[in-house]
């Protein structure tokens, strides 16, 4: 019996609605590679990037809480949002390199007995998979390889920039999400649209243009005759599946491209059937020859 | 003892992929392959050199001072916008673990020839920015003896940006710029902000009009443009401060400050953002199409829709924090 994994599983805001059923999703898959979560109660939303348009120091301080209490609870802090992990290592960084910010949130935070540290780790899915558990534990757990599948890997931006908020793998050339693919048994393709933004972040201030973006990485995938997209962001996996019809009718194109969140494609290399992952609920139908 | 250092100093026979293109003799790009002993410590800028001197004369690139300076020589190796003069080619054939690699001109401009690309749109698009001083009386003394002081604080709020050398990296890794002909970009807005935040100006609302009008609100914070800054000046940083002085500035009939007060707002509120009224909250009335629309899908889908916020746990002490900053700001003692 192999070592279980825990982290502090700070959930962020993207799993509300219909979206809600990921956090099974996601405690279902982990268990399949013995990786548990523990739900990082007193969390709050790390407000996306966008509390900073009105105040940094608020941002700061609610993020440096976040983990906080990871670090009390003594686990990494993972969450499965590529912008929650972008805001927090964020602050995690600006704090570490300015001394005096961190002991004036440190003061913010002392009214409500909290300190943090800036031990706290964090990690992202991708490098839950590919590093904690590690492509080997992956591959033994893969029961139902998804060979000959055509497969457009997406990253999205937020776990890749800035490069030095992370030191887990390359920002020009990160590989885990293929690494996971490759044990899964797809086919890799390549496309020109690959490291393109998806434009989630301008859905409310600039609508019109976040389609545009959506539809111009969905293009570039479907020109090279994919199966499906996966992704290792919720965000971009809103705007991929979600608003993906209405992203393309604006645009004046027509195809459908079906689109994954990463955990569910695990899922289904581990075994688990399209029920468990609940796939009827997508924007895009989902039909795959497994 | 001082322990002696030898470098090791490698070669790589690679090929060298570089993208051609003259408009006039060409209907579209393509690639020539050029093989080159690649060592350590060869920058783009030399490979570049050595094979317009020894293999084909008629490649074309820009680069002048050859000291990551006057931001000329700027293309994309592998995709990622870098200046050839201060980017060595080794560590790019060792990350990429290939003996091959690509050089193209920036994107999100005309290619004039080759990697030569023509950044006067993007010139054109700065030079609305108003990106200079308008002098602020009340900061610049009437004589010239007098020196015109700022805090140490007041010059860091800028200081990062001032070292911008116009190169178009980021203008070239940005998405939004690439969708939207119209949007300004991550320099021009960098250096709108740069100008804004200075305490000499006094030309704010102007400016921060015409910031609103290119694009201010169309930045995706995708944060591409922090990544391949060769000066790391932050554009997307000063986007989100330039936004931050808008809605200070009274500037709130945009979507964009609309969105920044809710998520404010809803986090001391709720602890989380209150997702499903936001189309009403950003929109206005028009958002309850958005809302129905919403709630049809969960309907075909078998799950009830409901408006009711899904709080975290976090919200009954993150009223504190709020309090607490907005002392501490109300004080001037933020050291953010």
């Amino acid at each position: 019996m192999s070592e279980t994994i825990r982290y502090g599983f700070y959930s962020g805001c993207c799993f509300q609605g219909a979206d809600a059923r990921f956090f099974d999703i996601l405690k279902d898959v982990f268990a399949k590679v013995d990786v548990e979560l523990e739900l990082i109660e007193d969390a709050v939303c790390c407000g996306s990037g966008v509390i900073e348009e009105r105040s940094e120091l608020t941002s700061l301080a609610v993020n440096a809480k976040n983990m906080a209490h990871a670090e009390q609870m003594g686990l990494p802090l993972y969450t499965p949002c590529s912008t929650c992990y972008n805001v927090i290592s964020n602050a995690q960084k600006r704090m570490k390199e300015d001394p005096a910010v961190h002991a004036q949130v440190n003061e913010i935070l002392a009214e409500q007995g909290l300190e943090y540290k800036g031990t706290c780790k964090l990690t992202h899915t991708l490098w839950v998979f590919a590093q904690d558990v590690g492509l080997e534990k992956l591959k033994e757990r893969v029961t139902n390889p998804l060979t000959g599948l055509r497969v457009a890997s997406y990253y999205g931006c937020h776990t890749r920039n800035p490069a030095d908020i992370q030191g887990y793998e390359s920002a020009d050339n990160p590989t885990s999400l293929e690494d996971i693919l490759e044990v899964l048994g797809v086919q890799i393709v390549e496309y020109d649209t690959k490291d393109d933004c998806c434009g989630y972040h301008l859905a409310w201030p600039n609508n019109d243009l976040n389609m545009k973006m959506t539809s111009n990485v969905l293009e570039g995938a479907h020109t090279k005759d994919v199966d499906l997209m996966v992704t290792s962001c919720p965000l971009c996996f809103k705007s991929m599946d979600g608003t993906q019809a209405k992203a393309l009718a604006q645009t004046g194109k027509n195809f459908q491209l079906p689109v994954l969140f990463l955990p569910e494609l695990v899922g289904l290399a581990c075994g688990m059937t399209s029920e468990d992952m609940m796939l009827k609920y997508h924007g895009v139908p989902v039909n795959l020859r497994l | 003892m001082i322990e002696k250092i030898t470098p090791v100093r490698k070669s790589i026979l690679a090929n060298i992929r570089i993208q051609r293109f003259t408009p006039s003799e060409h209907k579209s790009a393509y690639f020539d392959n050029f093989k080159v002993s690649v060592e350590t410590g060869m920058t783009v800028l030399e490979a570049l050199r050595l094979i317009k001197n020894t293999q084909d004369s008629s490649l074309t690139f820009r680069a002048f001072c050859r000291s990551k300076i006057c931001g000329s020589c700027a293309v994309r190796v592998n995709g990622k916008p870098v200046l050839a003069c201060s980017t060595q080619l080794m560590p790019i054939l060792e990350d990429f673990k290939k003996d091959s690699v690509s050089i193209q001109p920036l994107k999100n401009m005309p290619v004039l020839r080759d990697l030569v690309v023509d950044i006067e749109p993007v010139i054109e698009k700065l030079s609305k920015m108003h990106p200079y001083l308008m002098e602020n009386r009340e900061r610049i003394p009437e004589t010239l003896e007098e020196e015109s002081i700022m805090s140490k604080q007041e010059h860091s709020r800028f200081d990062y940006i001032t070292d911008c050398i116009l190169c178009g990296s980021c203008y070239s890794a940005c998405s939004a710029a690439s969708a939207d002909p119209n949007y300004a970009g991550p320099l021009t807005l960098g250096k709108a902000y740069r100008f804004s935040a200075d305490v000499r100006d006094s030309f704010q609302g102007e400016r921060m009009q015409a910031a609103v009008d290119q694009g201010l609100w169309s930045c995706a914070q995708c944060r591409k443009c922090i990544n391949v800054c060769p000066k790391d000046t932050r554009p997307a940083v000063s986007i989100q401060r330039m936004r931050k002085m808008s809605i200070d500035d009274g500037i709130h009939d945009t979507a964009g400050s609309r969105r920044a007060k809710a998520y404010t707002g809803d986090v001391a509120k709720y602890g989380q953002v209150n997702k499903p009224m936001l189309p009403v909250i950003v929109n206005g009335p028009k958002g309850w199409a958005a809302i129905e629309a919403a709630e049809n899908y969960l309907k075909k889908h078998g799950i009830e829709p409901t408006l009711q916020v899904c709080t975290l746990g976090g919200q009954s002490s993150t009223q504190k924090i709020y309090d607490k900053v907005k002392e501490l700001e109300a004080k001037g003692e933020n050291k953010t």
